[in-house]
């Protein structure tokens, strides 16, 4: 699972909606991989307004992933934002682990890169 | 505007218009045409666009287009076109020294070697020498002679009319074979043929810098076919097997990711993740440009949601198994219940309306009985405006593609939201399974 997508993620077990805890989902016990992608400056800035800076900088920084603090006045012109920006939420993976919600102790596994976010009988 | 010659290709008539608007919408490309003259059994429509570089961009994706040409003349007879472009022979001038091939194409008829070089040997008026190029000529015309129709048993001797004019772009019809499912590395028995596939990333708009998701991704055929246009996409399902590869067709290969290898899209097709629509961990608000998605009828595949058929016994989770917790264990598969059509669509009309962004659009498929459907029957939403309906019909039953392009936020309606169009009948898509395999007979027939 890449960071972007994880970055869109919260807890959804019926009764789990303190939005502090439920999101953004804390990894566990997780292996990396950094694959190359080709850059992708059109997607990165029309999402930026989409992503929860916060939560990415708490998520970030818990797997060790440079990150800016802040986002830029004018995003679309800055390299080293964007190239740190791509790298952190387009090339970094999530191959396997665990995503643990902080509200309810819910751990959501994550195997090849799939996550499995099946709610069981007594969550939904 | 000058005016261009649009030759579409004859398969899904019902949805060549569509796509044309979807394109010059995604392009910007702005046309106009006398829609009295476009019929689903005529190849060709006659278009006002502003320059042919904006002609030539219109119809670079087109999967139901095979080019646009310049319009040099038309008629009943080879007389009244030749009079046409006899009018403007200052053009011939310009081409003059340029290698050619003329493409002539018979609609309803098909035309005999013999038959085509008589046609190209009538336009020598026009003085052109320069070499006849087969492969890459500088310059290409086409000649169109439609014969009306391409069902009779004997075509007709002389056409209804015939076309000419100077190539000036091409549509991507080369993606279909590309993308032709028999040699995709993975498949599974819901995936959706290669050219409508093709023709839903048009309606999505889908192009670099979208984010495009499917809810129902099965073996992923949209978000490849999205993300080759250059959009980043996302998916679920509720069934893990169909996404890993781990039931069905084509094991071993790992899945969708298989797929991403094969057309080198694994930079764009970001993440695939199993879970219910109905009980989605997307963070609240507009998060996608596009939702695009063949949502499953109940026929081949289950329609299934989390619950139980009585409701759910939340006892169950805790039942001990070997050792652990029921629903701690790692083969714990969840109860499921049948998702009713109905109830599919309408939760993905609201699930559209509050996920998309404003301008973004949803992109499914709506399988309706033959017999029984009237335009109703499309659920409507105060969030979403209707943009298209295209049938593929298959007998008794058809499914229509359904384009819906949002254009409030939630909070901003008049209507309060949750009101799709109250539906006082009963849709055709209503109990779409049992209908099917009842064979559409009416169920009090039986």
């Amino acid at each position: 699972m890449r960071l972007i997508t994880h970055n869109m993620l919260k807890c959804h077990v019926k009764n789990c909606t303190d939005p502090d805890r439920q999101f953004p989902l804390r990894f566990k016990d997780v292996q990396l991989e950094q694959i190359e992608a080709e850059r992708n400056d059109e997607f990165l800035v029309r999402m930026l307004p989409r992503i929860d800076w916060p939560a990415l900088l708490k998520t970030t920084k818990e797997l060790g992933i440079e990150l800016p603090e802040t986002v830029p006045d004018a995003p679309a012109d800055d390299e080293g934002f964007l190239q740190a920006l791509h790298t952190a939420i387009l090339e970094t993976h999530v191959r396997q682990g665990t995503m643990l919600c902080d509200g309810c102790s819910h751990e959501y596994k994550i195997t090849n890169g799939i996550a499995n976010m099946l709610l069981a009988e007594h969550e939904i | 505007m000058p005016s261009f010659i649009l030759h579409f290709a004859h398969y899904h008539e019902d949805f060549r218009l569509a796509e044309l608007h979807a394109l010059s919408e995604l392009e910007g490309v702005r046309i106009s045409y006398d829609k009295d003259e476009y019929s689903a059994g005529s190849p060709i429509l006659l278009v006002d666009i502003e320059s042919t570089a904006q002609a030539t961009k219109l119809v670079r994706r087109a999967i139901l287009i095979r080019s646009v040409s310049e319009y040099w003349g038309s008629g009943a007879t080879y007389a009244e076109l030749f009079g046409e472009v006899k009018r403007t022979p200052e053009r011939w001038a310009e081409y003059k020294h340029q290698s050619f091939k003329f493409t002539v194409d018979g609609f309803g008829r098909s035309l005999t070697q013999a038959e085509k070089v008589a046609v190209i040997e009538s336009f020598s008026f026009m003085g052109f020498e320069g070499p006849i190029r087969m492969k890459a000529p500088e310059m290409e015309f086409l000649v169109c002679e439609d014969y009306g129709r391409t069902n009779l048993p004997v075509p007709p001797e002389t056409p209804k009319k015939l076309w000419f004019g100077r190539i000036v772009g091409r549509g991507s019809r080369q993606l279909v074979d590309m993308f032709d499912v028999k040699k995709r590395k993975y498949l599974g028995n819901t995936t959706m043929d290669a050219e409508l596939s093709l023709v839903m990333a048009n309606q999505a708009l889908a192009r670099p810098g979208a984010l495009v998701y499917d809810p129902f991704v099965g073996t992923g055929s949209f978000l490849l076919t999205c993300s080759y246009f250059g959009a980043c996409s996302v998916g679920s399902d509720i069934d893990g097997r169909q996404i890993r590869g781990t039931a069905g067709f084509r094991k071993g290969v790992n899945g969708i990711s298989a797929n991403l290898a094969q057309y080198q899209l694994a930079d764009r097709v970001l993440d695939t993740a199993v879970f219910d629509v109905c009980r989605n961990p997307w963070r609240s608000g507009p998060l996608f440009d596009a939702i695009v998605t063949d949502p499953p009828y109940g026929v081949r595949a289950g329609a299934k949601r989390l619950g139980r058929k009585n409701g759910t016994v939340p006892e169950h989770s805790f039942t001990i198994v070997d050792g652990v917790e029921n629903h701690k264990r790692s083969d714990y598969y969840p109860p499921t219940v049948a998702y009713e059509m109905s109830d599919v669509i309408s939760d993905l009309l609201e699930l559209a309306a509050e996920k998309l962004v404003v301008g973004g659009r949803l992109v499914y498929w709506l399988p309706t009985v033959v017999n029984e459907y009237e335009p109703k029957d499309v659920p409507l939403h105060p969030a979403l405006k209707l943009v298209a309906n295209s049938e593929q019909p298959f007998g008794g039953w058809s499914r229509r593609l359904i384009t819906m392009e949002k254009i409030a936020e939630l909070g901003h309606l008049d209507e309060p939201a949750g009101t799709s169009s109250a539906q006082k009948h009963d849709p055709a898509h209503k109990n779409f399974r049992d209908k099917y395999f009842n064979k559409f007979e009416p169920l009090d027939a039986l």
